[in-house]
């Protein structure tokens, strides 16, 4: 397909702005008035608060509000943005404030004041009484009888226990020549966005709010705001910020301080302003532990012959995503994306008294293609078959029917191209058997697929999908666009330009993303599940095409002719075939927009109703499908086996995403998801001191990420061509698989470079040194 | 947690101005340079009686001086310049320094200072090993006047130095070795912004047949309150021919000599086992520049 745009990599409309100091990122934003909340938190991990003493904290001078759980509306509900707050297939066990404290850190009171410093003051003037309660971090010492109980409606503290089977479990173990089995733990790790979640929320006499919050969702956010504080959603307006400093998932549920500030907003008349400090962010949403007991049958052809997998999921406090988390880690992590006859998956949602969960990028899925990419490799090492014909052999082709999705087919789907390509370029046939360098530092290459992943939501039940958008175009030749979907840092203002762009012949730099908010722009689920060029993409475009129809009627007023010859090239409209016939769409703008007599030479003339009115065109609607995305990473490392140090050398990721809309973009979020990947496979790990609950890993100095120090200097991407039928010019997702893979592919290339499995991530020195019996 | 209870900031012209100030708050204030371990502290809830930061980069303390029989290095000396110093560069005594440097990120490199690495007292630090090891000195100075303290007296704990209240540091000083010398320092970290896991320098004179003639041998990181001195390893590299035996002995010495801590970072174990590898490495990294 020939394209103007798509596929060009714009220059990002948002770039300038940002490394110019980003001054529209929400952190930034700030109104005359403004107060400063600070939020107490509860030291004890599990406990019953008999009293709060607030009145010397309210005697502070500057002090303005002080907000106990007395004063919050006993609302209980799901916080994620993407469910109904009383979705049944989540569990509504969250609450802004309670007399009971389930984890260390939970919110028990809170202060507005005329600065952060007063109101950090006025916290520590709060005398609070807590009765400590017994505690269980371990969800499977969780889920024996007898171990404190978290929620009355919860026994055992499950919170969820969702299952699938089918086939003959017992048929298919007795049919497999081998089997194996193995237990893959994953810990608990931060996105790291580097905005903190911050919001302004401001209040009108007559009791409406208006919210300015760092988050992936406004609609999501207008709505559990509203219900959180028993009020009508039309009293909310929630304005789209123009970018957020990321957000990974970690920004998909309303969590504290939006609620909190509005109460105080209300109480105070003024508007208030909520900032997590970094240890905050730490405590407040999590990628959940899953622990996962796997066990496949494999016959000696390489197929598989049943699977079983059990996946424990650690929730922590609250169910809040964990209980959506499970379900995706069950159905796209481990069960669905590879052809298995015969299969059985139960799942559990524990409560503990850890901190409670969130999204993050991937959503169930790294825990599962850890496990079963881990396994999968043990499988090919053990009985000598090359692990690239073993995938092949067990994964889905191009056109077979959708695994989940009835009556869609997996269309674009290019695996094959994906392994063998991956493979060529890092020289994977040179690969040498597993431990067997005689060096201390030792080679290792090792690779990970994954399957199936999504382009969205279409097909889970209860979650939000469809997307809108309006186009209007100006009489200077540009197009505004307004779109409710957030632009999380990962490229939305760019695909959406580059859309429109397409669509109407224009220059990018004359497409602009204008503000938005829940009051007039039309829903769009969240920036999530790799949804937005596909679902807000096809919306936008949809959009673009009703604003071209309306272009193309007001051009056939003017130059007598039918709407529907009309075509539009290089900014001027034309009758098909006929160039002669071109004018400037400018000048159909203009007149659309100009008065109906105009005077000329020959004095006051009439022009036409029918090319009056603003040249506009909106679209809301669901998506189509639910494409997947594949792909596969290859890493080459070195692991020094007198430290146990892991360096990175080189990484390979071949993917089909479909056609590429802006390849630097997918190139940044190659890399990116890399970087996290390569986190949580190797160092990233929020630690919880297991006697007090308290945060070990509050800050950078003690919560360690890859820098660019430690990043391979060279992470090589190879897109497939590929064009999926359903998506806008043929794109669909990218964001979550570059995320869900490396983890295993690294697990994998340490296992080829030492000869011993690391089964619980992060694969830490102190584990390798261990494994090879050094320590 | 913000600085909150930070009152004034001052950044007085000479020295006579820091130590009146040093005077007036005792232990209310805090000595700042490049304030790269600021925010570490005060997310700590480590500097809550700060009432006075005091900035002494306007004192003219940012000097090199290698021309005598002691090296002098000023307080506010960014780590970027003296990893730029050539001597640092080219010297085998002074490969410790320049191991050292090569850790922090671009960051810390240009606003980190010598005095700030040396007076924080951190244990976890790099730079303070490699000066032990190479037997250096502070420079400090206080209402009683100007005074050199040896830098195995000058850290006293955690966090805590030998300091009066009215001194800080202005400089610090490394005495040219007489005969042939060279060093060596390595570091465990998980990424470039990490305390050290353990972090070890060695210093060795050599004879000209190739013998150890003497050795410094410290660790630190999560090994003590401040960095240990591995005397033991030391006296088997001493008088050595440094084999593969010498140093597999001494590497084992000096892991039996640390009583690290564990913590959500490593375990005792592993930083145990860390000093033997390290020390090894170290030695053979140091003989390695004198070929």
């Amino acid at each position: 397909m020939s394209t103007n745009v798509i596929g060009k990599s714009i220059t990002r409309p948002d770039a300038y702005d940002k490394v110019t100091g980003g001054k529209k990122y929400p952190v930034n934003y700030s109104l005359p008035g403004m107060l400063h909340m600070k939020i107490l938190r509860s030291p004890y991990p599990h406990a019953k608060i008999l009293s709060i003493d607030t009145s010397e904290a309210e005697k502070v001078a500057g002090v303005r509000g002080v907000l106990v759980p007395d004063d919050v509306p006993k609302q209980y509900f799901t916080p994620v943005y993407f469910v109904p707050h009383n979705a049944p297939s989540m569990v509504q066990d969250f609450v802004l404030m309670s007399d009971t404290v389930r984890w260390a850190g939970q919110p028990v009171a809170a202060v507005a004041a005329v600065s952060e410093d007063i109101a950090e003051q006025a916290l520590e003037l709060i005398d609070v009484e807590y009765e400590e309660l017994p505690t269980v971090f371990d969800p499977e010492e969780a889920m024996k009888d007898g171990a404190p109980q978290l929620h009355e409606a919860s026994p055992n503290n499950i919170a969820k226990a969702p299952s699938f089977a089918f086939g003959d479990m017992d048929a298919g173990f007795e049919e497999a020549d081998h089997i194996f089995e193995g237990v893959y733990e994953t810990q608990r790790v931060h996105t790291c966005y580097m905005e903190p979640r911050v919001c302004v929320v401001d209040s009108d006499t007559d009791g409406r709010l208006t919210v300015h919050s760092s988050m992936q969702h406004t609609f999501g956010l207008r709505e559990k705001l509203a219900y959180a504080l028993d009020i009508a959603e039309s009293k909310v307006t929630v304005v789209k910020p123009t970018y957020i400093g990321g957000g990974f998932g970690g920004k998909l549920d309303i969590g504290f301080i939006e609620g909190l500030a509005a109460l105080l907003s209300l109480k105070t008349g003024k508007p208030v302003r909520g900032e997590h400090s970094r240890g905050e962010d730490f405590i407040s949403t999590t990628r959940n532990p899953i622990k996962v007991y796997l066990k496949t049958g494999v016959k000696k052809d390489s197929t598989y012959t049943a699977r079983s997998i059990r996946s424990i999921l650690d929730a922590g406090a609250h169910a809040t995503h964990g209980s959506e988390v499970i379900m995706v880690h069950g159905l796209y992590g481990t069960f669905f994306p590879w052809k298995c006859p015969n299969q059985l998956w139960e799942g559990f949602t524990v409560y503990t008294n850890n901190m409670i969960g969130g999204g993050y990028r991937g959503y169930g899925a790294p825990q599962g293609c850890f496990a079963v990419e881990s396994q999968n490799d043990e499988i090919c090492e053990t009985l000598g078959i090359d692990p690239i014909e073993f995938r092949l052999k067990n994964t889905h082709r191009e056109g077979d029917p959708h695994p989940v999705l009835e009556g869609h087919k997996l269309a674009s789907y290019k695996i094959e191209d994906c392994l063998r390509q991956g493979a060529e370029r890092i020289g994977f046939d040179k690969r040498k058997p597993a431990g067997s360098s005689t060096e201390v530092k030792k080679r290792g290459i090792g690779f990970a697929c994954h399957p199936l992943w999504v382009s969205g939501c279409v097909g889970f039940p209860d979650i939000y999908e469809h997307s809108g958008a309006t186009v209007k175009l100006n009489r200077d030749g540009t197009a505004d666009v307004i779109s409710a979907c957030v632009d999380l840092g990962s490229g939305q203002i760019s695909m959406l330009t580059a859309v429109v762009a397409e669509e109407l012949s224009l220059a990018p730099e004359n497409v602009r993303v204008v503000y938005a908010d829940t009051d007039t722009a039309p829903f769009d689920a969240p920036t999530h599940a790799s949804r937005a060029t596909y679902s807000a993409g096809l919306a936008t475009k949809a959009a673009a095409v009703e604003t071209k129809k309306r272009l193309f009627q007001a051009a056939a007023a003017v130059m007598e002719a039918n709407a529907e010859d009309m075509v539009l090239e290089d900014g001027m409209v034309m009758v098909k075939g006929a160039p002669d016939s071109a004018i400037p769409m400018t000048d159909i703008i203009a007149r659309a927009e100009s008065p109906f007599i105009q005077v000329g030479e020959q004095g006051p003339a009439p022009t036409t109703i029918a090319e009056k009115g603003t040249i506009i065109g909106s679209a809301s609607q669901a998506p189509p499908s639910n494409p997947s995305p594949v792909g596969a990473q290859f890493i080459e490392l070195d692991v020094d086996t007198d430290t146990g140090v892991v360096e990175i050398l080189r990484v390979v990721y071949s993917t089909d995403i479909g056609q590429v809309i802006h390849p630097n973009s997918a190139e940044g979020q190659v890399e990116g998801g890399f970087q996290q990947g390569m986190g949580y496979a190797l160092m990233e790990n929020l630690q919880f001191d297991q006697e007090t609950g308290a945060c070990l890993s509050a800050d950078f100095l003690d919560y360690k990420i890859p820098t660019s120090m430690e990043m391979p200097a060279n992470i090589e991407s190879i897109f497939i061509d590929s064009n999926e039928p359903s998506g806008p010019y043929g794109g669909k997702s990218m964001s979550e698989m570059c995320l869900i893979v490396p983890a295993a592919a690294i697990a994998n290339a340490v296992y080829n470079a030492i000869g011993v499995r690391i089964t619980d991530l992060p694969i830490t020195p102190e584990k390798i040194l261990k494994a090879l019996g050094k320590l | 947690m913000a600085l909150t209870s930070v009152q004034s900031f001052y950044s007085p012209e000479d020295s006579k101005g820091v130590i009146e100030l040093l005077a007036k708050y005792e232990d209310s204030a805090l000595i700042v340079a490049g304030g790269t371990f600021l925010h570490g502290l005060v997310s700590r809830g480590l500097l809550s009686g700060i009432e006075a930061l005091i900035n002494i980069q306007k004192l003219g303390l940012n000097q090199i001086d290698v021309s005598g029989a002691t090296m002098t290095v000023g307080a506010t000396t960014i780590l970027g310049q003296l990893q730029s110093c050539e001597q640092v560069q080219k010297e085998a005594w002074l490969g410790a320094v320049k191991d050292a440097m090569t850790y922090p990120p671009v960051q810390i490199m240009n606003s980190g200072t010598v005095g700030g690495s040396i007076s924080s007292s951190c244990p976890f630090f790099d730079f303070p090993v490699t000066l032990l090891a190479l037997d250096g000195n502070v420079q400090a100075e206080g209402g009683n006047g100007a005074r050199t303290i040896s830098l195995d007296e000058f850290f006293a704990g955690l966090f805590e130095n030998s300091l009066e209240a009215d001194e800080f540091v202005t400089g610090v000083t490394i005495p040219v070795p007489a005969s042939k010398s060279t060093s060596a320092f390595i570091k465990m970290e998980t990424n470039a912004n990490d305390l050290a896991i353990i972090n070890l320098a060695v210093s060795l004179s050599m004879t000209d047949d190739g013998s150890c003639a003497g050795a410094r041998v410290f660790a630190g990181g999560g090994v003590g309150e401040t960095p240990v001195r591995c005397s033991a390893a030391e006296g088997i590299l001493s008088a050595s021919k440094l084999d593969e035996d010498t140093l597999e002995k001494a590497g084992q010495a000096a892991a039996d000599e640390l009583d690290p801590l564990s913590d959500h970072r490593a375990s005792a174990e592993y930083r145990k086992a860390m000093g033997k590898v390290l020390l090894k490495r170290a030695v053979t990294s140091a003989i390695g520049r004198l070929a």
